[in-house]
């Protein structure tokens, strides 16, 4: 489904502010897999998402994706296999137009927009009925402008845009970290349903260890632009949070070695 | 009561360039200079046609596509070449100015005896009062020509904005307006938003360009310096269209720029009219837009220093 080979991404190469976000990345996710990303901040998870989303060309490597070679694919044309949601909320939909406009927008994702009506019976049939599911009593709303709700249920209206038509794949980049815990608790209940209901392969970046623990069926672990842990199966299904923590505890100490050992070697030799 | 006539016909011409900056500074969130060479290219096109003889129709549509193709090479510059909106509209307003007085050879363009859109209106008039020049309206005199160019000017302006709405309404249409509102979400919905931006450029200065060359045929010339301080202007309608009717539906907010644009340019006849110099126009019109610009920022920062007064 999708396939990765070895991309790598430095931005602002040559410059004091050079960062070495991707650094060899390879990963290979099966269709319908429900893959779980987390890492230390800078760690490149957002980077990697982004990178499959093509909102910037890697330097190199490959992506594959639903059997299309999509690595010089600028990302509208990746967005008609991709479904997105962003971790502010205010990204993923137009304030200043109605949920129904914004529905109708997403109902369109990779096809041609031309001089059609673009709330067609056809398109708004169902919009009640869909956005009754999200259980958040928007469907009395459909006409009201989008800025004028809450975060959360502006994160579970992207989702459902994301998943209208269904993509081959789902992106979400923290789509709950800028939401009160219950909001975050039902957008991720959202999430979970629709992923189950229409088998999507979906991959969650996160910084929540209770979701790395109980969503999913495989996790990755990313660390200075690398996989560092890759679970699957069994081994997934076992992980308690305290297992996750113990894990970025040794990739702490890693660090912590690799600078008194510089240190020392500075002491020693300058 | 000419006069009045007067001032609703500009209005109502000038009401296009209204909609045009609307859609460019509003919808696109796009400060596009180009309107100030689009709208004389529109003037130029369809002057120097009519004074070869084209049909008036044929030559005003010619000056709808000259500035939609204006505003194209805005649109280009900024997306395919990432130049800074501003300067990406400066650069063309300003090759405009060549490129218009290459269109008309000179500065000025008189339409005095041609056949125009005007003469076309004031045969349908005497035809339609049986040759009478002048009507009483309520009891005041109106000239038959004036009269039929007011009405005509009013026909093509709603079927404009009727069809402006209903292009918004479509999914081309919503499309664009979601480039302006998040370019970010409408990327991610498969939507090239470089090519938005540039059709949204190209029918605004379209828009700009008909108003001018309406303009030419109402005024009875083309010059070159006509576009001079027209995006002030038509933000400033938009502006007062905003301020009369809200910025809710988008359907309102087409009547209200067309409403601020009239209403503009009758303000602007009465205070020329009780001895405002003309030369103090555009300044005022700047100050004007100014105050407008900053009076919501103003009026909140009022609001809230007056609340902390009252809790404490």
């Amino acid at each position: 489904m999708l396939e990765i080979k070895s991309i790598t991404k430095t931005f602002n190469p040559g410059t004091p502010n050079e960062v070495r976000a991707l650094q060899g990345v390879d990963l290979t996710i099966d269709e319908g897999s429900f893959v779980i990303v987390i890492g230390t901040n800078g760690s490149g998870k957002s980077t990697l998402l982004n990178a499959v989303a093509g909102t910037f060309l890697v330097d190199t490597g490959t992506i594959r994706l639903a059997g299309n070679e999509v690595t010089r694919w600028p990302e509208h044309r990746r967005a008609t296999l991709i479904g997105r949601v962003f971790q502010n909320p205010f990204s993923g939909t137009a304030p200043h137009m109605s949920i129904a406009e914004n529905l109708a927008l997403a109902a369109r994702r990779g096809h041609r927009r031309g001089l059609g009506w673009a709330l067609r019976t056809d398109v708004t049939s169902d919009m009640q009925e869909r956005v009754r599911r999200l259980g958040m009593s928007l469907e009395s709303r459909l006409d009201n402008a989008i800025g004028s709700l809450s975060g959360g249920q502006r994160q579970a209206l992207t989702l459902l845009m994301a998943t209208w038509l269904k993509p081959q794949l789902l992106l979400l980049d923290e789509h709950t970290a800028a939401l009160d815990p219950k909001s975050a608790d039902q957008v991720i209940r959202i999430s979970e349903e629709i992923i189950a209901r229409d088998q999507l392969t979906t991959l969650l970046v996160t910084h929540s260890m209770q979701q790395a623990v109980n969503l999913g069926d495989r996790l990755i672990m990313m660390h200075r632009g690398r996989i560092l842990h890759d679970l699957h199966g069994a081994e997934k299904r076992r992980l308690r949070v305290d297992d996750l923590l113990a894990r970025f505890e040794e990739v702490r100490r890693g660090e912590l070695l690799d600078e008194t050992a510089a240190q020392m070697l500075q002491r020693m030799y300058v | 009561m000419t006069l009045l006539v007067g001032a609703w016909t500009i209005g109502l011409i000038l009401s296009l360039l209204a909609l045009g900056v609307f859609i460019s500074f509003r919808i696109f969130d796009f400060p596009d200079i180009t309107t100030e060479g689009s709208i004389t290219t529109g003037a130029a096109l369809t002057a120097t046609l009519l004074a070869r003889g084209v049909n008036p129709v044929l030559a005003t549509a010619t000056g709808f596509c000259g500035g939609a193709l204006a505003g194209m090479a805005t649109g280009v510059l900024h997306t395919k070449f990432h130049i800074n909106s501003l300067l990406a509209g400066i650069l063309v307003m300003t090759a405009l100015y060549s490129v218009n007085l290459h269109i008309m050879g000179k500065s000025n363009v008189p339409l005095l005896s041609e056949t125009t859109l005007a003469t076309y209106a004031e045969h349908l008039g005497t035809g339609v009062t049986g040759g009478a020049t002048s009507l009483n309206v309520f009891g005041w005199e109106v000239g038959t020509r004036d009269a039929a160019v007011l009405i005509l000017i009013f026909l093509v302006i709603a079927l404009v904005g009727g069809a402006l709405y209903v292009f918004f309404r479509t999914n081309l249409g919503t499309a664009m307006r979601a480039t302006g509102d998040n370019a970010q979400m409408i990327r991610a919905l498969g939507v090239n938003v470089s090519n938005m931006t540039i059709i949204g450029l190209a029918l605004a200065n379209g828009l700009v360009a008909l108003s001018g060359a309406l303009l030419a045929q109402y005024q009875g010339f083309a010059d070159v310096q006509m576009g001079i301080g027209m995006v002030v202007w038509g933000l400033a309608s938009v502006i007062i269209g905003e301020a009369l009717i809200g910025t809710q539906a988008l359907g309102l907010t087409i009547i209200g720029a067309v409403m601020g644009s009239v209403l503009f340019r009758l303000l602007v006849a009465i205070a020329l009219r009780a001895g405002l110099d003309p030369n103090d126009l555009k300044l005022i019109t700047a100050i004007f837009v100014f105050v407008a610009l900053i009076l919501p920022n103003l009026l909140g920062s009022l609001k809230k220093s007056t609340g902390s007064v009252g809790h404490a």
